[in-house]
């Protein structure tokens, strides 16, 4: 099963990157929602308590302890499920663009698909690592051909920022790695001890405070350029503008979230002896991020850059709750991660469907649009509704979670992280005004509503909305015994 | 040792063969003596052979697994090069029995270097394998650079040499013998003259230094690399280089390990120097030959890491795995800058833009090379230096941090060539057309690529 959501898309991608032009659209649409069928399929029969469900085992290299293995626990499952909800959603609101490539395009977004779901899925270090490093080559790709002004540039620093930051994550982990030992095995030299780098066995290894310090940064330079925390974030406007908005959706709301998963699944656990003394400065970063973002995503003047900063907030107070270690905070975040994917490719979609329309992203030339669009100004309403986290949408259960668990850790912290949620309101409010009410000018007047393939996209996306605001436990029950397990075995 | 026959052989047959007038069969027996020569060499390594006449010649040679699995590698890099070849020495037509004996000759060195027990067999390997290079590099006689590069490459190394025989010679005085096996009991048991022994080691790093181009004493690289025929830069790349660094880490995993406190020291200041010189200017580089001259001169650095690991297990094996997949990566990438520069007169970075519209499969071969190169997961470039990082990390963790920084800025040059091949909208009118024999050799080149990625072990457990 593990294997398949990685086998589907990656012969996908293999055979699109082949072909001719033609029917390319269709077979990405059907990929992706057999991926998706898959990943839902998983979740019958799951075992929520925190062990790994549908294990895949194959040895890769055995003398270097490395297996090629995959499995999913609650944490993983949801990761899994969020990729491939949007997926189809993704592929589907390309549709309406003309690519000069367009085989290419779809392969390299079923490649990214196969990489992402390796990353949530993998137990093995080094297979973990790989897929990390895997799904940065096809967004390069995208991102650097389809992107608009300034790409090459653009893709470029993001690229080798990411790059950087994921070597010194193989430094940490090659060490920890190394102070594994296991008997050995038959394929050993008689005597010598083994390394490994499954999940169970860098877990166990216990470092010294010095080397774990080392350790943990390393982990967190990788993880926090993903995400971006502040001060690693400045690639991320820039490349979130420039690339085409396909592969904006997968940068914000998948791959991201590589960078949070990584800080629950394997920064922390591997190193929790450093936690001590690094946990406060790692959630104070998050936190400056978050109201350093908020503030200049107040005064950002282009809706797809606001929306980038809007981003880097959101994942900051994710970051933070997920650091902070309590149950809450790390409910919240997994919560909040689905959610905040959810609605930042529905936000980003919009985003789209402006400029496609009036051809800029300026919100000084819009304006009006809810009386020649009714339809399409509801359902951004919803999306952005949601991005605030107004109770009974699917923002709130995951701040306010998030919240809870930032100010058990730290009382002025969460005070100051409560921000995020007055700031939010003030920067998606004032876009969505701008953009939506006001006078009409000539552009606006004359803007289409949302055609059937587009209502399909964004109504999904409203639906979800709205459905996990009203029944937020579908989720939390999914993750809660992972969870459980987790904080239990890794204490600090 | 029946790879060495094999190949002396077919090198004397080319050399007569290319005196008629039938040049068509220049290449054909070339590739299948050293097709042959390959064959034999899997043979004795998969253990068809019990005893590969290690006997012979006062058993100054000894065919041990790691020598034979080296050979291997070099093998597989001229069967690939040669391959090339009906395309890439199509201007020597006079010569062309020469050039394919010369290579072949130079193999027969190769081979040498890494089955010596004895430093005698060292030097000879080394002389074997140098001095047809010097006439290689100079074998198209029009060509301005190309006799530049040349001289430049013969008197380099001619001195190199001079100081090698004299650290062998000083060795030789502190331990009364050029047997490996020996020198390493003299120093474990101490009967030898320090002070001797240590100038013997020093001089012999830096004579080794300058055959394999780490720095400082790479200078002469960049003018030879960019002179020689494309061909000859390839070999001297790949098959060179891997000479070069299994010999370093035989003499000193055999022969110098009692001493390894005293080169150590040494040899990290040149594995820094040799990855972070080399790296920051082949950023500055414009022209695709020369960037690869760099960049082979920080796959030294990185290779020198495996020399400094000697005593870690596995150090012997990441040498060989990284040897084999930066020698696979770098001969794709010269056939496909053969295929575009040759016809097109035009070695820079722009000549390849547009490539992936006019060429798609040499653009994702060469791409797969340049990704290969910089170790970007989930090419076999990743593998070679996990496996070389992994064995070095436990003694020399802050060298592994600087080669890993070191990764990253190579990064910005080799995506240089696949920016240029995909995202560049300038087009130029260059018309590239694929010679069989290089799609033949990529296509080759990518399928043992893909191989060792997914059965990475395949290769790691050979010795």
């Amino acid at each position: 099963m593990s294997l398949l959501l990685i086998l589907i898309p990656l012969i996908s991608s293999v055979f699109l990157l082949l072909a001719r032009p033609g029917a390319v659209r269709t077979i990405a649409l059907v990929t992706t929602l057999a991926n998706f069928a898959v990943s839902a399929f998983a979740c019958m029969g799951f075992v929520g308590d925190g062990s790994f469900n549908h294990e895949f085992r194959l040895p890769w290299l055995a003398e270097a302890g490395i297996t090629f293995r995959l499995g999913m626990d609650g944490v993983s499952l949801l990761m899994v499920l969020l990729t491939n909800l949007l997926a189809p959603l993704i592929v589907l609101s390309s549709y309406g663009k003309n690519f000069d490539n367009e085989p290419r395009y779809y392969g390299l977004v079923m490649l990214m698909l196969a990489a992402l779901n390796g990353v949530f899925m993998a137990l093995d270090g080094l297979v973990f690592y790989i897929f990390y490093e895997l799904a940065l080559i096809p967004i390069y790709f995208i991102c650097a051909i389809w992107g608009g002004q300034d790409r090459i540039r653009t893709t470029l620093k993001f690229f080798i920022y990411t790059f950087v930051g994921s070597l010194f994550m193989l430094v940490s982990l090659l060490y920890v790695y190394l102070q594994t030992s296991l008997p050995a095995g038959t394929l050993a030299e008689a005597g010598a001890t083994m390394h490994s780098f499954a999940w169970e066995d860098l877990v166990q290894v216990q470092l010294a405070p010095g080397a774990a310090n080392w350790v943990i940064t390393g982990f967190f330079l990788a993880f926090a350029v993903k995400m971006p925390v502040f001060p690693f974030h400045t690639w991320q406007p820039d490349t979130y503008t420039a690339a085409p908005t396909g592969g904006t959706m997968l940068l914000s709301g998948i791959m991201l979230k590589m960078g949070i998963y990584g800080l629950i699944r394997w920064m922390v656990p591997l190193a929790p002896e450093a936690m001590h003394t690094m946990a406060p400065v790692f959630i104070l970063l998050a936190v400056i991020g978050i109201v350093y973002a908020s503030i200049i995503a107040v005064k950002q003047s282009d809706l797809k850059r606001l929306i980038a900063y809007s981003s880097i907030a959101h994942v900051g107070l994710i970051a933070a709750g997920a650091m902070a270690w309590n149950k809450a905070g790390m409910q919240g975040s997994l919560i909040q991660m689905l959610n905040h994917g959810i609605n930042v490719v529905g936000l980003f979609f919009i985003a789209d469907l402006i400029e496609r329309r009036l051809g800029t992203r300026t919100l000084a030339d819009m304006g009006g649009i809810a009386k020649s669009a009714p339809k399409f100004a509801t359902l951004f309403m919803i999306i952005m509704l949601g991005s605030v986290a107004v109770p009974l949408t699917n923002g709130f259960p995951g701040e306010f979670l998030l919240l809870n668990g930032v100010w058990n850790y730290n009382m002025w912290l969460g005070i100051v992280s409560g921000l995020t949620i007055i700031f939010g309101a003030v920067y998606m409010l004032r876009a969505y005004g701008l953009a939506v009410f006001g006078e009409a000018n000539e552009a606006t007047a004359r803007f289409e509503d949302v055609s059937t393939r587009e209502f399909v996209v964004l109504g999904v996306i409203a639906a979800l909305v709205m459905v996990l605001g009203f029944f937020p436990g579908m989720v939390l029950n999914l993750t809660d015994g992972s969870v459980n397990r987790i904080l239990g075995a890794v204490q600090f | 040792m029946t790879a060495l026959l094999i190949l002396f052989a077919t090198a004397i047959a080319v050399l007569f063969a290319g005196l008629t007038k039938n040049r068509q069969f220049l290449q054909p027996i070339a590739l299948a003596g050293s097709l042959m020569a390959l064959g034999a060499t899997a043979y004795d390594l998969l253990g068809g052979n019990p005893n590969p006449w290690n006997d012979m010649y006062a058993s100054m040679f000894q065919f041990t697994p790691f020598a034979l699995a080296f050979s291997g590698v070099t093998l597989l890099s001229t069967v690939l090069i040669i391959g090339l070849s009906g395309w890439g020495f199509r201007n020597l037509n006079e010569t062309l029995g020469d050039n394919y004996g010369l290579i072949l000759f130079s193999l027969c060195g190769a081979l040498c270097m890494f089955s010596f027990t004895n430093m005698t067999m060292l030097f000879l390997g080394i002389e074997i394998l140098s001095i047809p290079l010097y006439v290689l590099a100079g074998s198209q006689r029009d060509n301005l650079s190309g006799n530049e590069a040349a001289l430049k490459y013969f008197l380099m190394g001619a001195f190199a040499t001079g100081i090698l025989l004299f650290g062998i010679a000083l060795v030789y005085g502190a331990t009364a013998s050029f047997d490996l096996e020996t020198i390493a009991s003299a120093i474990g048991d101490g009967r030898h003259s320090a002070g001797m022994l240590n100038a013997g080691i020093l001089l012999i790093i830096i004579g080794l230094s300058f055959k394999v181009s780490a720095v400082p004493f790479h200078f002469w690289a960049p003018d030879v690399y960019t002179g020689s025929p494309n061909l000859v830069t390839a070999f001297m790349a790949t098959v060179v280089k891997t000479a070069g660094f299994a010999a370093f880490y035989r003499l000193f995993s055999i022969g110098f390990a009692p001493a390894e406190d005293f080169w150590s020291l040494p040899i990290t200041a040149i594995a820094a120097l040799t990855m972070t010189v080399a790296n920051v200017t082949a950023i500055f580089q414009t022209d695709f030959k020369r960037m690869m001259a760099y960049s082979s001169i920080s796959h030294a650095g990185y290779l020198l890491l495996a020399v400094l690991a000697i005593g870690t297990t596995g150090s012997d094996r990441a040498l060989l795995f990284y040897t084999l997949t930066y020698s696979l990566a770098t001969i794709c990438a010269f056939g496909a800058y053969i295929a575009v520069s040759e016809p097109n007169n035009d070695g820079s970075f722009s000549a390849f833009n547009g490539l992936s519209k006019k060429q798609p499969l040499l653009a994702a071969v060469l791409a797969i090379a340049m990704l290969s190169l910089a170790g970007i997961p989930p090419t076999t470039g990743f593998f070679g230096k996990y496996f070389l990082f992994t064995a070095a990390f436990a003694k020399y963790p802050w060298l592994i941090v600087l080669a890993v920084i070191n990764s990253a800025i190579s990064i910005y040059y080799y995506f240089k060539i696949i920016i240029a091949m995909y995202f560049t909208r300038e087009e130029n009118d260059y018309v590239v057309s694929i010679p069989s024999g290089v799609r033949w050799v990529v296509l080759a080149g990518l399928l043992l690529i893909a191989l060792l990625t997914f059965i990475p072990g395949s290769v790691y457990a050979l010795i």
